[in-house]
């Protein structure tokens, strides 16, 4: 029986949709039959940073829908062993499903597949509730940045409210340079505020940047943030990995002033 | 002299924040909350207010205090 996770985030532009993908990824290469699922109606945007946006026949509403079966819609990553991705429909909008209709299409899927991964919409309006619908537990992502812990706290009270209790927190672009310098919160600090368990750290990475250019997830790349992406895979099945340490970039001096820091 | 770090600014900004998302309050209510909360606590128990403390949590305000000492 799989597990449906939907990675979420209140405020647009955090990270949501690469981290999907990524996690996708690195959960297929830990031998994980994988789905993701993109929620956003009218707006698709997995398909493109996976690179399979040439592959689309059908979407998530044609298979709500019943145009097509499921297994029609299901597009195969042919870089990974057992990972598929559920396109969304670009043409239609939130209306077009029901949270009902979301969690038995999603309970559907459990019982073929070991994590359905939903990279949900921007906001809380009804993509939100359609995507949080038939999750058992969510990944919320943030960055050091107040409007997106601000809406990251509104997400979790939110969720918490429609009972979702396992509740997780990614820390996305963290720039270790800043942090030291007291110019951006660190993973502490964003922790306090949010108190709930964090599931990973993602340092600022031009590799991403890289990766999305090409349609290729960062994880299979050598780099810090596949490194941390490949780590909150292993702690998503339950197995224990300490925190990297995103300060192994510094030099003595920037090691020695970070203890120095500002209050 | 050392600039004030923007850390410290963009996390009392933050913490006033969630606080009013959290009850629906105006952003600076927190602390007539905890004066008001104070004083009519300290009617009825002996608590001073250097040792009380609120604190507004997603599904819970708590109140604290530490207690008498030994």
């Amino acid at each position: 029986m799989g597990e449906v996770i939907v990675i979420t985030s209140g405020k647009g532009g955090v990270g949501k949709t690469t981290t999907t993908a990524n996690i996708g990824a690195g959960l297929s290469q830990l031998d994980k039959k994988v789905v993701v699922i993109d929620t956003d109606l009218g707006l698709r945007n997995l398909d493109v940073v996976m690179g399979l946006e040439n592959l689309i026949v059908y979407n998530l509403v044609d298979v709500i829908e019943g145009t097509c079966r499921l297994k029609q819609a299901l597009i195969r990553d042919k870089r990974y062993e057992n990972l598929y991705l559920l396109p969304s429909a670009q043409t239609k909008d939130k209306s077009a499903i029901s949270p009902g209709q979301m969690k038995k299409l999603t309970s559907e899927l459990k019982e073929e597949f070991d994590y359905i991964l939903l990279d949900c919409p921007a906001g809380i309006e009804q993509g939100f509730q359609n995507a949080i619908a038939g999750a058992d537990r969510s990944i919320i992502v943030t960055t050091p940045e107040v409007s997106a812990i601000r809406d990251a706290d509104r997400i979790i009270g939110l969720l918490e409210k429609s009972g979702l209790t396992q509740n997780a927190l990614i820390i996305n672009r963290i720039r270790m340079d800043m942090v030291r310098k007291g110019d951006m919160m660190s993973v502490e600090d964003v922790t306090e505020i949010l108190s709930i368990p964090l599931i990973g750290a993602i340092p600022d990475d031009e590799h991403v940047v890289i990766g999305t250019n090409q349609g290729e997830p960062v994880i299979g790349l050598d780099s810090k943030a596949g490194t941390a992406y490949s780590n909150i895979c292993k702690r998503i099945m339950g197995i224990e990995v300490p925190f990297m340490n995103l300060n192994s970039d510094a030099g003595l001096f920037a090691k020695l002033s970070g203890l120095f820091r500002k209050e | 002299m050392l600039r004030k770090s923007s850390v410290s600014v963009a996390k009392n900004r933050l913490k006033a924040l969630v606080t009013s998302d959290r009850v629906q309050c105006l952003p600076d209510s927190y602390d007539n909350i905890c004066r008001e909360l104070y004083e009519t606590l300290s009617k009825y128990m002996g608590i001073t207010e250097d040792e009380f403390h609120v604190e507004i949590e997603r599904t819970h305000i708590l109140i604290s205090f530490s207690g008498e000492e030994a």
